[in-house]
């Protein structure tokens, strides 16, 4: 695929996300999450998606709120230090408008690696003796959604083995997810799609290669030979990366490592104001109904987002207000 | 008034934050690996590195290796977090290093805790019709599964502290083996993946400790102003208070001026306390 074939808009990329697809994100919590996209899917009114996440964040709680989202498949939904659960999930899975599958971490991570590798499942020890494994809360089976005829739904949701190797007891084995989409957030993408990460990458590396389809949206478009200078500063390769978007500013609310902070402000707002229905359809009528990316730049205006902006040598904001 | 850095601070001086987080601080032995989730033990964590263990090595989830960041970060996902640090990556090493066994002790949080240390962050109620959905479970079992102690720091509430959580999120000294459900010693079902479980809970009213046999929670210090017998009686199980060993030690000048001046200085995590008449150093 050239070049060329890969750039698309926001909209041409949220169209291709249709109602009813496996979709996972980069980012890690209240950092690096693909928002930009995430309001266009919202304005779209997808439904049914299936969000299969390492962890979850202010975007999960964004599609979950605006009822877009059939499965939550994760472990952790919250907006850490700016709200200290979702409280959109909480009210969907209240009113049983929602199926949640709970994982651990770490079996999320692995599982999203043995989907990366092209693995049927992950091993590991993690968690056992807790009602993560408990049979009862098997939420995709008790729906009946485990019957083999679903391409994003394995036969279960784990099983138990003992190690057949070296004998060293109980093993757990939990699915590689399969996904349509990853929506990738990151500072900088070249015209072919390779990717450089600035900071953590997270889980991104894994995320970019379980998709079918990888879709990754920078701040910025640069020349590939640029960072083809220094192959070994890339995060991921050209090949695993279908589409790319330039679209500055396209985490906001989420931080980007050495381009702007989390606006804890706004996802405490969020949280503050999203705790009922009314309270989200209200805020989403003043955040992403009606305008798009520029105008709703422009809605924060630019003293917000200078002031958010990471210095260039600590790759943070020294100005923004944290605590207190 | 005049003070020593070394001495106690006096009623009054500090916060209940200030406590919780010099005594989490006190967990950590030098030269141990210590991973770190989001909060206050972040705070801990660095105030131990500046005091008695210089040489801990400081695992932040998101993937940042011995990280001696010089500002505190906000979570574990944090620009900040990689200032200073060996390594910068991913949570496949994070987790993969834990699962491997390089880690000694993890600090987490959970909205309850049983009388066998399991914790749940999950949900409130049954789980099936839950009266509150919370967070979900994080790296929480994953650490308490894999690093050889965890130390939880949780809010003191009657309803927090139960006979039995209403979900196991993470494992405790009795656990469950499936598909029974059976409750079981830790020890037995984990099997050579055995590394040790919950060493210490440190509420908002004392801290507690787990014994080795019975696996059942006990007293171990009071924090300044409460008493056994009124900490036993917020406590939904019969807690086992014939091993207090007195109070909990209060923070030093030396710490409080750590936390606040250096540390946490925005008052992220820890609030400063307001003093009328604040002491002097010496």
């Amino acid at each position: 695929m050239s070049s060329r074939t890969k750039r698309i808009t926001l909209q041409e990329a949220a169209a291709l996300i249709g109602d009813g697809s496996s979709l996972t994100f980069s980012g890690f919590t209240i950092w690096r999450r693909p928002m930009a996209l995430v309001y266009e899917l919202i304005r779209r009114q997808r439904r049914n998606l299936h969000l299969i996440e390492v962890n979850g964040g202010p975007h999960t709680e964004f599609l979950i709120g605006a009822g877009c989202v059939k499965i939550w498949e994760s472990c952790w939904v919250g907006h850490e230090l700016y709200g200290k659960y979702g409280a959109n999930l909480s009210r969907k899975v209240a009113n049983r408008e929602i199926l949640v599958e709970d994982y651990s971490h770490a079996e999320m991570t692995f599982r999203m690696a043995a989907a990366a590798a092209g693995m049927p499942f992950a091993v590991s020890q993690s968690s056992l003796g807790t009602d993560l494994h408990n049979p009862e809360y098997d939420m995709l089976g008790r729906a009946g959604l485990r019957d083999g005829s679903r391409p994003h739904i394995a036969r279960s949701k784990y099983q138990f083995v003992d190690d057949p190797f070296f004998g060293s007891g109980q093993q757990v084995l939990v699915p590689a997810p399969k996904i349509d989409f990853s929506v990738l957030s990151v500072q900088q993408v070249g015209e072919e799609g390779t990717v450089r990460v600035q900071g953590q990458y997270y889980t991104d590396p894994e995320v970019a290669r379980a998709a079918r389809v990888t879709i990754a949206i920078a701040e910025e478009i640069v020349p590939e030979d640029y960072l083809r200078r220094n192959a070994d500063a890339n995060t991921i390769a050209s090949l695993e990366v279908d589409y790319i978007v330039e679209c500055p500013w396209n985490a906001h609310p989420t931080g980007m490592f050495g381009r702007y902070d989390v606006d804890g402000d706004f996802l405490r707002d969020f949280y503050k104001q999203t705790r009922s229905q009314e309270g989200y359809d209200a805020w989403a009528g003043e955040w992403v109904f009606g305008i798009d990316h520029y105008a709703y730049l422009e809605k924060l205006g630019w003293p917000r987002t200078m002031n958010l902006r990471a210095n260039t040598a600590l790759n943070y904001s020294t100005s923004v207000k944290r605590g207190g | 008034m005049t003070m020593k850095m070394k001495d106690f601070a006096k009623p009054g001086e500090y916060g209940l934050a200030d406590l919780l987080c010099c005594a989490a601080a006190r967990e950590v032995r030098d030269n141990e690996v210590v991973f770190a989730g989001t909060g206050l033990p972040m705070v801990a964590i660095m105030l131990a590195q500046k005091t008695h263990a210089p040489n801990l090595k400081l695992i932040f989830e998101a993937g940042t290796l011995d990280g001696r960041p010089p500002q505190l970060p906000t979570s574990v996902g944090d620009a900040r977090c990689e200032v200073g640090a060996s390594r910068a990556s991913g949570l496949y090493d994070t987790f993969a290093i834990a699962q491997r066994g390089y880690v000694d002790l993890g600090f987490l949080g959970g909205a309850e805790v049983d009388q066998y240390g399991n914790v749940n962050t999950t949900a409130i109620g049954d789980y099936l019709a839950p009266e509150l959905r919370l967070t979900g479970s994080g790296g929480n079992p994953d650490i308490n599964s894999f690093a050889s102690r965890t130390v939880f720091i949780m809010v003191h509430e009657k309803r927090r502290f139960t006979e039995q959580v209403s979900y196991i999120t993470s494992p405790g000294w009795r656990v469950k083996k499936w598909p029974e459900g059976e409750m079981v010693p830790r020890q037995s079902h984990y099997g050579s993946a055995y590394r040790g479980g919950p060493s210490a809970v440190i509420s908002t009213a004392g801290v507690f400790r787990f014994d080795e046999e019975s696996g059942l929670m006990y007293l171990d210090t009071c924090h300044p102003g409460q008493t056994p017998e009124g900490i036993r009686e917020q406590c939904q199980f019969a807690l086992d208070i014939s091993r207090v060993q007195g109070e909990t030690p209060p923070p030093t000048y030396e710490e409080l001026h750590l936390i606040h001046e250096e540390l946490d200085p925005e008052e992220i995590f820890i609030p400063k306390v307001k003093l009328d008449n604040p002491p002097t150093p010496s």
